[in-house]
């Protein structure tokens, strides 16, 4: 699995921790790295994401039906799942504040072992915001 | 002519500088099935 992700665009490093079931990837700073593909990519090797966490760093950005989302790269932006902290970031929608937030990109969801499903967009339900400037 | 270039260049600068700043940071996952 660690060389498959190796792999995938966008990466640099893979860390395995075969103890706790931990992956830590680690993105090049092209901003290629797609967080779904990754997600892909784990299945097809052969084992269940059960969860997904990114930290990222960009701007809040609001789309014409009134979401949030937090744009990473010129042509990679993320929904926010509405909570409490993604609320209070909604001030700053469209505006060049950047900020750094950890969040939840995907869980598995409860049952068997399911192939991820790409086509839907990807949610960031955001759990802590560690910058904002 | 060359001023309105030079506004134009600079508000490209203003909206690509803090994207080229933004980016994915850390993934991490937990995984099933890993023997």
């Amino acid at each position: 699995m660690k060389q498959h992700l190796g792999r995938q665009s966008g990466v640099q490093n893979v860390e395995v921790s075969l103890i706790d079931g931990k992956v830590e990837v680690t993105p090049k700073e092209d901003g290629q790295i797609d967080p779904a593909q990754l997600l892909k990519a784990t299945y097809d090797s052969g084992v269940t994401a059960a969860e997904m966490d990114m930290t990222a760093r960009g701007k809040i950005t609001k789309d014409a039906s009134g979401n949030l989302g937090l744009q990473v790269a010129p042509n990679r932006s993320f929904v926010l799942a509405p909570n409490d902290l993604s609320k209070g970031l909604g001030s700053l929608a469209g505006t060049q504040t950047m900020v750094t937030v950890r969040g939840q990109l995907y869980k598995k969801p409860e049952g068997k072992r399911q192939k991820v499903d790409t086509s839907v967009p990807l949610k960031l339900s955001i759990f802590e915001l560690e910058k904002r400037e | 002519m060359n001023a309105k270039r030079v506004t134009i260049s600079l508000l490209l600068l203003c909206v690509l500088v803090p994207l080229s700043q933004a980016q994915i940071k850390h993934i991490e996952m937990r995984v099933e099935g890993m023997t």
